[in-house]
């Protein structure tokens, strides 16, 4: 179905990346491959590692090993020209105050060799009605399409949306899905999306990578994760004596239908469960939890 | 191609920098910060009457000269280092730094917002003291001269030292404390207010160490009638070696600067940036 894919068709290529703060190893062996055009999330718990990975693809950390390609560079070689085709928009920036909407991104266009127009860009994230607002007076879903506007305003091929959605009201959230649906569909932009929620990871990814405990444990497609999570189903139902009983099987249905041969009749409390990938990635944070309870704050205070 | 990227750095920062120069024309609470100085240089030098001691010069030109010297070391030593320090939290340098030549554009835009806040407030202070106060100005084409040169490598002395310590200060609330102390204790000690002879000689000294004293004397120099030269402590202006302590500066700034900017500039990522504002928050600051 899919062709295969070209050298240049890979935008971001990390293999076996480590970062170590002291002790405290926060990445231990990250591999990605993100192609161009696709929406990419990484999906995981705080202080799993995700800020951190990303920053090591920005070019703003060095990593303690690994490699890592990003457009083609080693990120923490990126010149100019490389930045230049590199967006980000983060979750701190609260910059600019004084400055006016309009203004502000028509003087960040000034750096780009081929920027969007800025009013067409105003337009596009809706903020047009506040081209000649003073930044500090906007919403703070304004001041994040605001930001996505500056991101993008030298249309980057590749685009770096970290938690971006954090603090807003559901229908910002909306909003925001819909920008960031149309960048990718109609622009080609790649977009790697960090995010601890896994609805909005499903609602806008083209593909799934969960990050737990400074490991990627599980990455694919939604549906493929989805699929994998919904592999063992948990069968459970009330032994005679009374006590209840549950067993995972690849195979329920063959499962069930042993209970009621061996009862020969109904079986009281049967109950057959297949876990939705929410299951499946609540189940790995906390098995990682459970790991890594020793370490966790050596990883905070480095963090 | 490295021609063209340079001239872009350079549009990007002269605009810049007339952005925030408006800007600074536009807020009133930032702009009265620089009028008020203006002010009270002016209301000194209408209550003080007598002569420095030992000349016909009046005390108020001495201290209208101090006072002009005085405003362009606050402008490099203390408005820079909060510029800096506020943008850096507030993320503006990180996204420069993610932007290609916006660490360049933003190091000439606020070269020429520093630039023009001292030019604009001196020539302010002394249009200003001359119409209202009877205030100093040069006398003949050397004065002039002498106050340019002056003014210029005063600002050279400061402006990167003032840009070397907003690289490393903390934060906006902690800078404006740790810089406003010796800034005065400075004002005070090095004859900007009253004749640095009157001070012990150990402070004197000690200020001479510092760059102050030099403006304020190269300033006089360039303001004062010769005759005035009397009350200096050497009994001269010193020119040369005004000039010589005041580049030393520049140099010894020059140095630090680069390679803190380049630091803090590297430094900068969005995890740190929201550590900080944690912190911010935790400290009681209001959010911007």
């Amino acid at each position: 179905m899919t062709p295969p894919r070209t050298p240049a068709d890979v935008v971001v290529e990390a293999r076996d990346v480590t970062m170590a703060y002291g002790d405290a190893d926060v990445l231990r062996g990250v591999d990605l491959d993100i192609h161009r055009g696709e929406v990419f999330a990484l999906l995981g718990p705080n202080g799993a590692g995700k800020t951190t990975t990303v920053e090591i693809l920005e070019g703003f950390r060095r990593r303690s090993g690994g490699e890592v390609r990003v457009l083609g560079a080693d990120p923490e070689r990126g010149d100019d020209a490389w930045r230049g085709r590199i967006g980000l928009v983060l979750q701190s920036w609260r910059d600019h105050p004084r400055w006016r909407v309009a203004e502000l991104l028509g003087h960040f266009a000034t750096y780009y060799p081929d920027p969007r127009d800025p009013a067409e860009l105003l337009a596009l994230v809706g903020l047009t009605g506040q081209a000649d607002r003073q930044v500090n007076r906007l919403s703070g879903g304004q001041r994040r399409r605001l930001d996505v506007a500056l991101g993008i305003v030298g249309r980057p091929e590749l685009l770096f949306l970290d938690e971006p959605t954090t603090g807003f009201d559901p229908e910002a959230r909306h909003e925001f899905h819909l920008l960031v649906e149309r960048l990718a569909r109609d622009e080609g932009v790649t977009v790697l999306l960090t995010t601890h929620d896994l609805a909005e990871a499903e609602r806008l990814a083209d593909r799934i990578a969960m990050l737990v405990g400074g490991r990627i444990r599980a990455c694919g497609t939604p549906a493929e994760l989805a699929r994998r999570a919904a592999a063992q189903a948990e069968v459970r139902w009330t032994a005679d004596d009374g006590t209840p009983r549950r067993e995972r099987s690849e195979d329920p249905s063959r499962l069930v239908w042993e209970l009621h041969r061996d009862a020969d009749g109904p079986i009281p409390g049967l109950e057959v469960r297949r876990p939705t990938l929410e299951d499946t990635y609540l189940h790995m944070v906390h098995r990682a939890a459970d790991d890594t309870d020793g370490t966790e704050d050596a990883k905070e205070r480095a963090a | 191609m490295r021609g063209t990227h340079m001239k872009g750095c350079l549009r990007a920062g002269l605009q810049r920098g007339g952005i925030e120069l408006r800007q600074l024309l536009r807020n009133p609470k930032e702009l009265s910060g620089h009028l008020s100085n203006v002010a009270v240089a002016l209301a000194v030098a209408a209550f003080v009457g007598d002569d420095v001691p030992g000349t016909r010069t009046p005390m108020a030109h001495l201290v209208l000269a101090g006072f002009a010297a005085y405003l362009l070391f606050q402008v490099g030593l203390v408005t820079l280092p909060q510029i800096l320090v506020t943008e850096r939290e507030e993320g503006a340098l990180l996204r420069l730094r993610a932007t290609p030549g916006g660490i360049p554009a933003y190091l000439i835009a606020k070269c020429l917002l520093v630039v023009g806040t001292a030019v604009g407030t001196l020539a302010l202070l002394l249009l200003a003291a001359a119409v209202l106060v009877d205030g100093p100005l040069p006398h003949g084409p050397g004065g002039w001269l002498t106050l340019l040169w002056v003014t210029a490598l005063g600002l050279l002395a400061v402006v990167p030292l003032g840009a070397a310590i907003g690289a490393v200060l903390p934060n906006p609330r902690e800078a404006l404390a740790l810089i406003m102390l010796p800034v005065m204790g400075l004002l005070v000690t090095s004859g900007t207010v009253f004749p640095l002879t009157s001070l012990p000689v150990p402070v004197q000294q000690v200020a001479s160490v510092f760059p102050l004293k030099w403006m304020a004397q190269g300033l006089r120099s360039a303001l004062l009638p010769d005759s005035a030269r009397a009350a200096e402590a050497a009994g001269s202006w010193e020119l040369p070696l005004v000039a010589a302590v005041l580049t030393a500066w520049a140099v010894l700034g020059f140095l630090l600067a680069v390679p803190l900017l380049r630091r803090a500039a590297r430094r900068e990522s969005g995890s740190r940036l929201t550590a900080r504002h944690r912190k911010a928050a935790q400290s009681g600051a209001a959010p911007s």
